[in-house]
C-alpha cells in the first residue's frame, strides 16, 4: 500500500518514469523494512510469539492511520502510460499492466528462488528460520539474517505495490485484499514451499476471476477465502506442504 | 501379548529417514531403555509413540489396539505418558497447578458445572485437587506444592514433569533422558522413583546417556544407530554386542 | 467467607456502586459515553477469553459483534421477531457460524491463525456490505427496537425508552458477563485454557484434546462478541457496516493488552483509558486507529502486560504470597 502510494506520487506528481520509480519505491521500502525491524521487532526478539504478531498489528494500524490522514479516504486512480494500453493478441484483449504483472512475478521468483538455493545468504536465511539457536552456534550472525529478512520482505511488498498499482484503485485499506488472497495461496499451496505458494497464487487468482465474471465481483473474495477454508478442513498441509516443526 | 508392539515403523522428513524400520516389544512389568549415539532417532522414536508425529509407514499396536496415527492427546488416553528432554512445564504456574491441569484429563468438569459451581463439579475439583496432591508428595514434591515451578530446581523441575505424566495414569511412562542437568547424588535419587514407579505397575521406557544407570537398571536395551536397531537384549547381552561396542560403547562395557 | 473483605473484593464493589450511581448524576453526552464503553468492555472480555487465557489471537471478533447485531436487527426489523427471542436467536446464530468457522481455522497455530481470523472478518465486511438487499449496504438497518417494557411486581412497567434505563440495561449485561468470566477462569476448564496458552504441546500431551477446548473457548468468546452486538443494536437504534469493521477487532485488542490481557480488571481499566482519553483530548475521530496503534506499539515493546499486569507484578507480589501461605484458590 505504501509503495502504491509512493510510487503514485513519483508519477503522477513528479512526473517520474514508472520503472524508475518501481526501483525507487522498492529501495524506500527495503530501507523502511530495516527501520522497522531496528526499532520494534530487533528489540522484541526475545517475546513470545503473539506479541510480535500483536506489534505487526500495531504496525497496521499506525500505517493505514497514517494514510488515511495524508492521502484522504478518497481513492485515487494511478495513471501511467501503460494503464489504458491493451495488446491484442490471437484474438483476446491483454491489459498491459497484467502482463507486466504475470512478467514481473515470474522474474522475482525465480530470483527469489536462486537466491535462496543457490546463495550463502539465502542458505543462512534457511537455517535461521529452522533452528534459531542452531543457526547462531554456527557463526550466522543471526540479527543480520532477520534484518535481511524483514528487508527482503518489504522490497518484495513494495515491488507488489507498484506493480498492482496501476491496475486497481488506491485507498488506505488495499493492502487488506491482496493480503487475504496471498494468505490463502500459502495455505492452499503449502506453507513452506515457494513453488506451492505460487502455484496456489495462480490457481486462486483464477477462481477470483472466473468467480467475478461469473458470479459477482464483490462476492469474489469469498470463493477465494472458501477454497482456503476447505482445503485447511481436509489437508491441513496444503498441496506441498513441509512437515509442521513440533518439539 | 505384549503392552506394546512396534512393527515396521518408519518416519521420514523429506529425504531424511529419522527411523526405519523399526520392531521391537515392550512387556508390561518391564523397565526397557533405549540407548544410541545423538541422532540416531531416540526421540523421534518418541515423538511417533505419542503422536507427535505420524509413521511414514509401520504400526504401533498398545494393549493390542491399533493405535498408529492417533493424535497426541488420544496417545495419554490410551495409557502412554510421556517427559520431555527439554524440561516441560508450566513454568508461571504453581506447583500443585501443574500437576493439576496433569490430572485434569480425569476430571468429569463442565461448562455448567464450573459457571453455576454445582456440587458435582466441586466434588471433582477437590478430588483432583487430592490426587495432584497424593502425586507430588510420591515423587518427594510434597512440600512444594504453593511454589512457582519456574523457582524449582533443575532436578525438582524433572520430577514434577514425571509427576504430571503420571498425573495420566499412563500404563507405559516414556522418560526422555531424565537425568539431563542433574548432578550424580540426584541421579540415586531418581532411580529410586523409577522403582517406585515400576512397583506401582506402570511399565517405563527409558531414553538415557547415562550407560552405569542405564546397565544397571534396564531389564532389556534396544540400541539404535542412524535411526536403524542394531541390537537388543539385556544389558549383558548388548554390552558385549561387537557392533554395539563399535557405534556407542567402547570396549570399556564389553562383557 | 475469607475473600469477601480483601482488598481486591472491595475494589471491585466501589467500582460496581460508582458505576450505578454516576450516570443520573452527570448529563446525557457522558452517559452515552458509558455505554458505549460498557458495550466495548463485553467485547474485551471476550477477546480476553480466547486470547488473554486461551493464547489465541483472533482478528475476526469484530465479524461476531456485526453478525450478533445484524441477525439481530434483520429478525426484529424485518421479520417482526419479539426483543427477547430475537436476542436469543442472534447470539446462538453467532455461536453457531463461530462454530464452523473455528473448527478448520484453529487447525492452524499461531500467524496463521491470526490471519485466518483476520480473513474471516474482511469476508462479513464484504458481505455485510455487497448483500444490500439483506443488510441495506452501507446505510445499514434502522428501526431496531428497544428491549419490550417488563412488568414489574408492584404494578406498573421497566420502560427501556431513556438513556439511563438502557444503561442498567447494560450494565447489568456487564456485570453477569464479568461474573461468567471470572467463575469459568478459576475453574479447572478455565485452568485448561490457560495451559493451553502457555504450551499448547505440552497440555496435549497431558491427554487433554486441545482442538476442543480451543474451539468451547472461541465459541464462548464469540457469543459474548454477538451479545455486545445485540446491545449496541437495541441501544443504536441503528446499525451500519462500520460497526464490524476489522479495525475494530484491532481496537478491542488495543483496548486489552493497554488494560491487561489475562486478568479480570485488564479489559475494564484499557476500555475505559483508551476510549475515554481520546474524548478528553478531542481528538479527531478517524485518527483513533492511528492513536490506538501508535499507544498499542508502546505497550507492546516496553509494558506488554499492560496496566494492571503491571500492578500485578509490582504491587502484587505482597498479595501473591499471602495467597500462597493460605493455600491457592
Amino acid at each position: 500500500m505504501i509503495a502504491a502510494y509512493l510510487g503514485f506520487y513519483m508519477v503522477m506528481s513528479y512526473g517520474m518514469n514508472y520503472w524508475l520509480a518501481l526501483v525507487l519505491s522498492t529501495f524506500a521500502l527495503g530501507v523502511f523494512g530495516l527501520v522497522i525491524y531496528s526499532l520494534v521487532f530487533h528489540r522484541m526478539r526475545s517475546a513470545p510469539e503473539v506479541n510480535l504478531f500483536v506489534a505487526a498489528m500495531a504496525l497496521l494500524m499506525i500505517l493505514e492511520g497514517i494514510a488515511l490522514y495524508f492521502f484522504g479516504a478518497s481513492t485515487k486512480w494511478f495513471l501511467i502510460p501503460f494503464t489504458r494500453r491493451v495488446i491484442t493478441f490471437a484474438g483476446l484483449a491483454l491489459p498491459v499492466q497484467r502482463l507486466i504483472i504475470i512478467l514481473g512475478t515470474l522474474v522475482v521468483m525465480v530470483l527469489l528462488e536462486l537466491f535462496i538455493k543457490r546463495t550463502a545468504i539465502g542458505a543462512a536465511l534457511e537455517a535461521t528460520a529452522q533452528h534459531r539457536e542452531g543457526a547462531m552456534l554456527c557463526g550466522i550472525k543471526v540479527t543480520r539474517i532477520s534484518a535481511m529478512a524483514f528487508i527482503i520482505g518489504t522490497g518484495l511488498a513494495g515491488i507488489a505495490g507498484m506493480l498492482i498499482g496501476p491496475a486497481v484503485l488506491l485507498e488506505p485499506t488495499m493492502g487488506m485484499g491482496p493480503l487475504l488472497v496471498a494468505f490463502s495461496a500459502i495455505v492452499f499451496g503449502g506453507l513452506g514451499s515457494i513453488g506451492g505458494s505460487v502455484l496456489g497464487a495462480f490457481i486462486l487468482g483464477l477462481v477470483e476471476s472466473l468467480a467475478s465474471g461469473y458470479v459477482s465481483a464483490k462476492y469474489s473474495l469469498i470463493f477465494v477465502f472458501g477454497i482456503m477454508i476447505l482445503m485447511l478442513l481436509f489437508r491441513p498441509k496444503g498441496l506441498f506442504g513441509r512437515e509442521v516443526w513440533r518439539p | 501379548m505384549a503392552l506394546l508392539e512396534v512393527g515396521g515403523l518408519t518416519k521420514m522428513f523429506g529425504g531424511l529417514t529419522a527411523v526405519s524400520e523399526l520392531d521391537f516389544q515392550i512387556q508390561a512389568g518391564e523397565l526397557l531403555s533405549i540407548i544410541g549415539p545423538n541422532g540416531a532417532g531416540k526421540t523421534t522414536l518418541f515423538n511417533l509413540l505419542t503422536g507427535f508425529y505420524r509413521p511414514t509407514s509401520g504400526s504401533i499396536t498398545f494393549n493390542g489396539i491399533d493405535i498408529t496415527g492417533c493424535k497426541p492427546y488420544q496417545m495419554t488416553r490410551h495409557g502412554i505418558g510421556r517427559t520431555f528432554q527439554m524440561t516441560s512445564i508450566f513454568k508461571q504456574s504453581t506447583v500443585l497447578e501443574n500437576v493439576m491441569i496433569g490430572k485434569s484429563l480425569h476430571a468429569a468438569v463442565g461448562l455448567w458445572g464450573s459457571v453455576f459451581g454445582t456440587s458435582a463439579t466441586r466434588r471433582e475439583e477437590k478430588r483432583t485437587r487430592q490426587k495432584a496432591r497424593e502425586l507430588l508428595s510420591f515423587v518427594g514434591l510434597g512440600d512444594k506444592e504453593n511454589k512457582i515451578a519456574g523457582g524449582l530446581t533443575e532436578e525438582a523441575q524433572k520430577r514434577l514433569s514425571i509427576s504430571m505424566a503420571l498425573a495420566t495414569e499412563p500404563k507405559l511412562l516414556l522418560l526422555d533422558e531424565p537425568t539431563g542437568g542433574v548432578n550424580l547424588e540426584e541421579i540415586s535419587g531418581l532411580i529410586e522413583l523409577a522403582g517406585k514407579i515400576r512397583k506401582s505397575g506402570t511399565s517405563i521406557c527409558l531414553i538415557e546417556h547415562k550407560m552405569r544407570m542405564v546397565m544397571s537398571i534396564s531389564d532389556r536395551i534396544v540400541v539404535l544407530n542412524y535411526g536403524k536397531k542394531i541390537a537388543e537384549g539385556t544389558p549383558k547381552e548388548v554390552a558385549s554386542n561387537e557392533e554395539v561396542v563399535k557405534a556407542y560403547l567402547g570396549a570399556r562395557y564389553a562383557a | 467467607m475469607r475473600t469477601l473483605f480483601s482488598p481486591k473484593a472491595v475494589a471491585w464493589v466501589l467500582v460496581l456502586i460508582a458505576a450505578v450511581a454516576v450516570p443520573p448524576l452527570v448529563g446525557g453526552y457522558v452517559t452515552s459515553m458509558l455505554i458505549l464503553i460498557a458495550i466495548w468492555t463485553i467485547m474485551c472480555f471476550s477477546m480476553n477469553l480466547i486470547f488473554g487465557y486461551t493464547g489465541q489471537l483472533s482478528l475476526g471478533h469484530a465479524a461476531f459483534l456485526g453478525i450478533g447485531a445484524y441477525t439481530f436487527g434483520l429478525i426484529t426489523v424485518k421479520l417482526h421477531v419479539g426483543f427477547w427471542p430475537a436476542f436469543v436467536i442472534a447470539i446462538v446464530f453467532t455461536g453457531l457460524v463461530a462454530f464452523l468457522v473455528g473448527i478448520p481455522a484453529l487447525k492452524l497455530r499461531g500467524p496463521y491463525f491470526i490471519l485466518v481470523t483476520l480473513g474471516f472478518a474482511v469476508i462479513v465486511g464484504v458481505i455485510v456490505l455487497g448483500w444490500i438487499d439483506l443488510t441495506g449496504g452501507a446505510n445499514g438497518l434502522s428501526g431496531i427496537p428497544r428491549p419490550n417494557p417488563i412488568p414489574l411486581p408492584g404494578g406498573g412497567k421497566l420502560r427501556f425508552d431513556s438513556l439511563l434505563s438502557i444503561y442498567y440495561f447494560i450494565l447489568f449485561f456487564v456485570v453477569l458477563i464479568g461474573l461468567f468470566c471470572h467463575r469459568l477462569v478459576r475453574s479447572l476448564v478455565g485452568k485448561r485454557f490457560i495451559a493451553i496458552s502457555y504450551n499448547e504441546n505440552l497440555t496435549e500431551s497431558l491427554g487433554i484434546n486441545t482442538m476442543s477446548q480451543k474451539l468451547l473457548s472461541f465459541t464462548i468468546s464469540a457469543i459474548l462478541a454477538g451479545i455486545a452486538g445485540v446491545l449496541y443494536a437495541t441501544y443504536n437504534v441503528v446499525i451500519s457496516p462500520e460497526v464490524t469493521h476489522f479495525a475494530r477487532g484491532m481496537d478491542v485488542v488495543a483496548y486489552l493488552i493497554v488494560g491487561g490481557a489475562g486478568t479480570m480488571a485488564g479489559p475494564i481499566v484499557g476500555t475505559l483509558v483508551l476510549m475515554t482519553v481520546p474524548e478528553v483530548l478531542q481528538i479527531l475521530p478517524y485518527l483513533k486507529t492511528l492513536i490506538n496503534g501508535i499507544i498499542l506499539m508502546l505497550f507492546i515493546i516496553f509494558l506488554p502486560r499492560g496496566i494492571i499486569g503491571w500492578f500485578n507484578t509490582n504491587l502484587g507480589e505482597r498479595v501473591t504470597s499471602k495467597r500462597a501461605v493460605n493455600g491457592s484458590a
